[in-house]
């Protein structure tokens, strides 16, 4: 036995793979992972990408966040919108963001959204779907501006508009109406907004608002929220307790005894300490 | 061709010429012969009155029963084929049980008297359309109970299954004497102690033997008590004061 | 020696049974609020109509005008639903002509838990929530299960939200575990603009809950209806 217990090994725990099929084969149901819905965009236009992303995570019925962040920053000219299993896109990005960061270290330059795109599908590829993220890549590099979606099993596609998620269906209707190439600036929010809005009104797994980012040769332009689309709705009534609600059935006091006290000042030995 | 009445009277379905269906007219003629009850609705409940005809005294005068309880709140005189009257009672009973477990209310007293009177007319010679007999029911039924919300009611029920409400209705072999009786004494404020009373001087005029508390069944219905049934004791007591 | 096999069925003659999926069932949501008080009672309901993350309707009230005295909300399989309240509204018609009055509150209450218990091996996939005037011009709520188990209650709520906002109401209107709860019986208004709050905050946390609601407020004088807006997503 070791004073010190071993670290956990790094990457994922198996560990109870084998439980849960025993668990399994004597009848007992799992419950499944969290289906989440989404609605995220992705729209190309002459200067740049716009994506976007409803702010809505949801756990089954319930809403769980009525403003999580759908868009993740990977560098500062190309952003990654998840949707999927929640977890599953923030661990993803974050774990890839870290080395899209080194390789810029390394190389001196900015990363290539293409770049970007593959480490993920590679990484996706290897897990077999098991890691739920759908995720729209957009960005600005130095063959110009680029747009991916990649699916959980590693497929991946270069598109001028896109869009994912369960709110994808509306989203798309709206998208295929009303695209066209090298639309400006404002008309492409416009109509990322209005993509978005669409998922977040007609699927119940999108809601709330719309986020946004705009990625140029400049850099990144973010809205959160760009729009709001469903505000919160306001509750005429006042739901607060008078005092004595909750009957005190006991007290007990614990006095904290104080049995000394010393003030120490500050003596010419000590040395201040350099900045 | 068929110009005597016998010749009409054969099917139970089939009208006579002039319209008439002499079987449903015998049956109605049968209650006639049939025991004398009399029913009256006041405005505190609703008082039943039967005389059960001894032939022998070697007879258990109990077993004939005339009266009969169908709900709490609904009670039935009866006249006519004793016999016939059973499946009626069943079918009220039934219906009223029935009605009280698909609506947790008790059965209105119209409603019951519609319920049998739907078994009623349900004769016939058919063997496969769910008749109920063959022949038209040789009783005449008095319903009497509460309405929860028009008070006492009193129903009367002849073998065509036609109903109608009365305030008094007598039935039976003294019926036309006693319903004469009854249209002298009856007012609207009569209470139930003066109907209990009243109802048994009539059926003692009526009566071909002398009344004792052997030959007849008194049963009356309150909102209190609902049907009430009176003991031997209780109907000594009221024929001790006419 | 036992064996473990398990014994050939009589019906397979050994062959292995096959079973075929049957999901007759299909979950349309909706959430079902209702408040008794002392002469009035307040039923409402969400009007948004999905099954899974698809909206079929945004105008779609679970309420059911029974009576001028009597209304009721059913939500789950909407097509149960709408079956059972026919069936109902056949018996309501049927036991005017047969009775000459009007079914009352009590009675619906009964004759809709024999029509869903008939039903008690093939349910009728509906929670539902009686509201209305009893014979005493008291308020009324009764509450139901799918196959007829009902309940008398001062407040209740069901559906799909019925889990979030059940543990509200008895806070707010049955004052559980307050020490000191002021006794006075609820009024119509408070009532009414509590059906509201509640759906408002159903709408935020609920994905199944928007679009609109359904307010109806029974007295003595009859039905008094009132929509209100919720949020869309």
């Amino acid at each position: 036995m070791s004073l010190c217990p071993d670290l956990p090994r790094p990457g994922f725990s198996f560990d109870n793979c084998k439980r849960n099929a025993a668990l399994e084969s004597r009848g007992y149901k799992s419950k499944g992972f969290v289906k989440t819905g989404t609605t995220i965009v992705g729209v190309c236009y002459k200067d740049g990408v716009v994506l976007g992303a409803d702010s809505r995570a949801t756990g089954g019925n319930i809403v769980a966040d009525k403003f999580c962040d759908k868009l993740h920053k990977m560098s500062n000219k190309i952003f990654c919108a998840g949707a999927g299993t929640a977890s599953d896109c923030d661990k993803v990005t974050e774990m890839i963001r870290g080395q899209i960061a080194l390789l810029e270290l390394n190389s001196g330059r900015d990363v290539r959204v293409a770049s970007v795109v593959r480490i993920i599908k590679q990484y996706l590829y290897r897990y077999q779907g098991h890691i739920g993220c759908a995720l729209i890549i957009g960005g600005y590099d130095a063959t110009g501006c680029h747009l991916h979606s990649i699916a959980p099993h590693g497929s991946s596609m270069e598109l001028p508009y896109l869009t994912m998620g369960s709110g994808s269906l509306a989203a798309t209707a709206v998208l295929e109406s009303r695209w066209k190439p090298d639309l400006d600036l404002e008309a492409t929010k416009k109509l990322v907004r209005d993509a978005t809005a669409a998922g977040i009104l007609n699927d119940l797994g999108s809601g709330s608002s719309v986020n946004m980012v705009v990625l140029t040769k400049k850099g990144n332009e973010t809205f959160y929220p760009y729009d709001i689309v469903c505000a919160k709705g306001v509750r005429s009534g006042l739901y607060d307790f008078p005092s004595g609600t909750t009957k005190v059935l006991r007290t007990k006091v614990i006095p904290y005894e104080i049995e000394k006290v010393e003030v120490r000042g500050a003596s010419e030995e000590d040395e201040p300490m350099d900045i | 061709m068929f110009m005597t009445r016998s010749e009409y009277d054969r099917g139970v379905n089939t009208f006579s010429p002039e319209g008439r269906l002499f079987q449903v007219e015998y049956a109605i003629e049968a209650i006639k012969l049939g025991s004398t009850a009399i029913g009256i609705q006041t405005s505190e409940g609703c008082v039943l009155a039967v005389e059960k005809r001894v032939t022998s005294p070697l007879m258990e005068s109990t077993t004939i029963e005339k009266i009969v309880e169908i709900d709490k709140f609904i009670g039935c005189a009866v006249s006519g084929l004793m016999a016939d009257s059973r499946t009626m009672i069943d079918k009220a009973r039934v219906e009223a049980q029935n009605h009280w477990f698909n609506y947790d209310e008790s059965m209105r007293v119209e409603s019951c008297a519609q319920a049998v009177s739907n078994l009623a007319i349900k004769f016939g010679d058919n063997d496969d359309d769910g008749t109920a007999m063959s022949r038209p029911f040789g009783v005449a039924i008095l319903f009497a109970g509460i309405d929860e919300k028009k008070g006492p009611q009193l129903f009367h029920m002849d073998p065509s299954g036609t109903y109608v409400e009365f305030l008094a209705k007598a039935i039976g072999s003294g019926c036309e004497g006693a319903q004469q009786a009854l249209q002298e004494k009856y007012h609207k404020s009569m209470t139930l102690k003066e109907a209990l009373k009243e109802i048994l001087v009539i059926l003692k005029q009526v009566m071909e033997e002398k009344l004792g508390v052997d030959n007849v069944e008194v049963a009356t219905i309150t909102k209190e008590a609902g049907f009430h049934m009176f003991t031997k004791d209780q109907v000594r007591e009221v024929i001790q004061d006419i | 020696m036992m064996s473990h096999e398990p014994e050939p069925s009589p019906t397979t003659c050994g062959a292995p049974l096959l079973q075929r999926g049957f999901d007759p069932y299909r979950d349309n949501a909706g959430t079902l609020v209702g408040i008794a008080g002392e002469d009035f009672a307040v039923i409402g309901s969400d009007l948004r109509l999905s099954l899974g993350f698809s909206i079929f309707s945004r105008d779609q009230s679970k309420l059911f005008k029974l009576t001028d005295r009597a209304v009721l909300g059913s939500s789950g399989c909407w097509a149960d639903c709408v079956s059972l309240n026919k069936f109902l509204e056949i018996r309501l018609k049927t036991y005017g002509f047969e009775h000459n009055q009007p079914m009352s509150t009590k009675a619906i209450a009964q004759c809709c838990s024999t029509m869903l218990y008939s039903r008690r091996f093939f349910p009728y996939f509906a929670w539902n929530i009686l509201a209305g005037i009893d014979e005493d011009g008291k308020g009324a709520i009764y509450s139901y299960d799918p196959v007829g188990n009902f309940e008398r209650v001062p407040y209740q709520a069901a559906g799909n939200s019925g889990p979030q906002v059940l543990p509200f109401l008895d806070s707010i209107v049955g004052k559980k575990n307050q020490s000191n709860p002021d006794k006075a019986p609820i009024t119509k208004e408070r009532a009414i603009n509590l059906i509201k709050d509640i759906f408002i905050s159903a709408a935020e946390r609920d994905i199944t809950v928007g679009d609109g609601t359904h307010i109806i407020v029974i007295t003595k004088d009859g039905l008094e209806e009132i929509r209100l807006d919720l949020r869309k997503d």
